[in-house]
């Protein structure tokens, strides 16, 4: 015998204040690291603070990359159904920094060039194309 | 002071329909109160691990204390993802050497059947860093170890066959073990027959969405000889790490780093030279069955890279010179996240008493070795335990 529990939906509203010219830039088709002007630490993802305490700078990431990791994910977590197909994600390294992102018909070592672009949900980000 | 593990319990492994949370802890606590032939009174604290959440009781520690008797001793609840059995052992061990209390228990417990598999894989997804990970693009749990195995099958030339035996060996194991989930031998056509879960990882490289409870109770060398106990399996030493939140952060996708700082802690700490010759046997976190290939490597008991042919060798079988997960793994007997941990200290402890009927390894050194991994290496311990 079960008894139901009573439903619980959650939705969080995510600040993203401090990481906002991340998310801009995504609209913009840019994806950006930041690097502390003090110790050179590059961050992907991007973060405000450097943990020396120096200022970071906000970098655009160009040029090529290189697959490192893949996936091709079969069984579909909820919040996903939509896209109604297998998906592909990837880890790719551009310089001193690994990026994620959506990528079709990959394998490591692939040459990837980065775009954006927003999902069916209205979710901006990293769609890797093979060169 | 050294801390001894006078009792261990563990409840039956699957989809427990029939218990609450509260109810299936109870199980193993039972068993491990009785193992050690002590009531509950004798307890000082009690830690109960449960990353739950999955689960309606979204803060389980209290209803599972009061259920099995400790109301008014802690509970300290601790989560370390799929790590969280190990920290609730650890944290059970540290109140102990800290001399905080005599008579420690630590309770790992995991309901994960309540909710669907496509809930279920959301939850597993946020086990990283949600905004930029799961939020963007839909990793799934599997999917963080299918990225590895990926990384391992191109620069190492590891193939499905070899992660296909880690399954076929965990399972052979766990259909001799009574608390395990599966109890059937599979082939390793069934594995590359099973369909993709996540590329390359297939249905039967993924270990089982599992209820489970398991229990340890610890308590000090003095409390021990007071106890007039002559039979205890000790904590000889224990590593811990941990690594990014993000895996693009991660300098490299053939194996943890987690699991090799905590290894290289816990074997200075033991004065372990040589992991094949020294332990009698060795539970692994084999979540996936590149996860195993990995933590051979990660772990030294092979070179990095070696750990698909090491599969090969049955070296790692019952009868081989290391046998690794003889209980049938996270694989094959289940894997409720933080019933594992502490379910590994179980198996080792009935392994060291000479206890594991059907799966009993032979005993030379009387040392065993425990590796349990929190998320995709963002947690790891890595214990040695010795009789």
């Amino acid at each position: 015998m079960f008894i139901e529990s009573r439903e619980l939906l959650m939705k969080h509203k995510i600040p993203v204040v401090k990481t906002e010219r991340y998310w801009k830039g995504l609209e913009e088709g840019k994806v950006y690291k930041t690097v502390c002007k003090n110790c050179g630490e590059e961050y992907y993802p991007p973060i405000a603070e450097c943990l020396c305490g120096g200022e970071v700078e906000w970098v655009e990431i160009e040029g090529e990359g290189v697959v490192e990791a893949f996936t091709t994910v079969h069984t579909i977590p909820a919040g996903f159904e939509w896209y109604g197909k297998p998906y592909t994600i990837a880890i790719a390294r551009f310089g001193n920094v690994r990026v994620m992102g959506w990528a079709e018909n990959v394998k490591v070592g692939d040459r990837l060039r980065l775009k954006t672009g927003k999902d069916k949900t209205g979710v901006w980000k990293v769609y890797f194309e093979v060169v | 002071m050294r801390v001894g593990i006078i009792g261990v319990g563990c409840s039956k492994f699957g989809r427990r329909d029939d218990v609450t949370i509260q109810e299936l802890s109870y199980e193993a606590v039972k068993e491990a109160l009785d193992d050690a032939g002590l009531s509950r009174n004798d307890v000082d604290i009690s830690v109960v691990g449960s990353v739950n959440t999955r689960g309606y009781e979204l803060m389980p520690a209290v209803p599972v204390n009061e259920y099995c008797g400790f109301a008014g001793k802690g509970p300290i609840r601790v989560e370390a993802a799929c790590a969280t059995g190990a920290a609730a052992v650890y944290t059970a061990y540290t109140s102990i050497a800290s001399k905080m209390a005599d008579v420690a228990i630590a309770i790992g417990v995991e309901k994960m059947t309540e909710v669907d598999t496509a809930t279920s894989l959301a939850i597993g997804g946020r086990g990283g860093n949600y905004l930029w990970e799961f939020h963007q693009y839909g990793t799934t749990f599997p999917a963080y170890y299918a990225m590895h195995a990926s990384a391992h099958m191109a620069k190492y030339g590891t193939t499905e066959e070899q992660l296909a035996k880690v399954a076929v060996k965990a399972h052979r194991n766990a259909a001799k073990n009574p608390k395990a989930h599966f109890r059937k031998e599979i082939s390793v056509e069934d594995v590359l027959n099973s369909r993709y879960i996540t590329y390359p990882l297939k249905l039967y490289d993924c270990s089982p969405i599992s209820d489970g409870s398991s229990a340890a109770i610890l308590a000090s060398e003095e409390k021990i000889r007071e106890l007039g106990i002559d039979d205890v399996v000790w904590i000889e030493s224990v590593g811990y790490a941990s690594d990014t939140s993000n895996m693009t952060r991660r300098e490299s996708f053939v194996g943890l780093k987690a699991t090799v700082l905590a290894r290289e802690m816990a074997y200075r700490r033991a004065g372990i030279e040589g992991p094949i010759k020294e332990f009698d046997i060795a539970t692994v976190h084999d979540c996936f069955t590149i996860a195993e290939i990995m933590a051979y490597e990660d772990l030294g008991f092979c070179r990095k890279g070696e750990g698909g042919r090491l599969i090969e060798s049955g070296e790692t079988d019952l009868g081989g010179k290391i046998p690794v997960n003889t209980f049938g793994g996270l694989k094959a007997k289940g894997h409720p996240l933080a019933a594992t941990g502490v379910a590994m200290v179980y198996e080792i402890v009935k392994q060291l008493r000479g206890e594991a009927r059907e799966l009993q390894v032979d005993l030379k050194n009387y040392r065993g070795l425990l590796h349990n991994v929190g998320g995709t290496g963002h947690f790891a311990y890595v214990m040695v335990l010795r009789r």
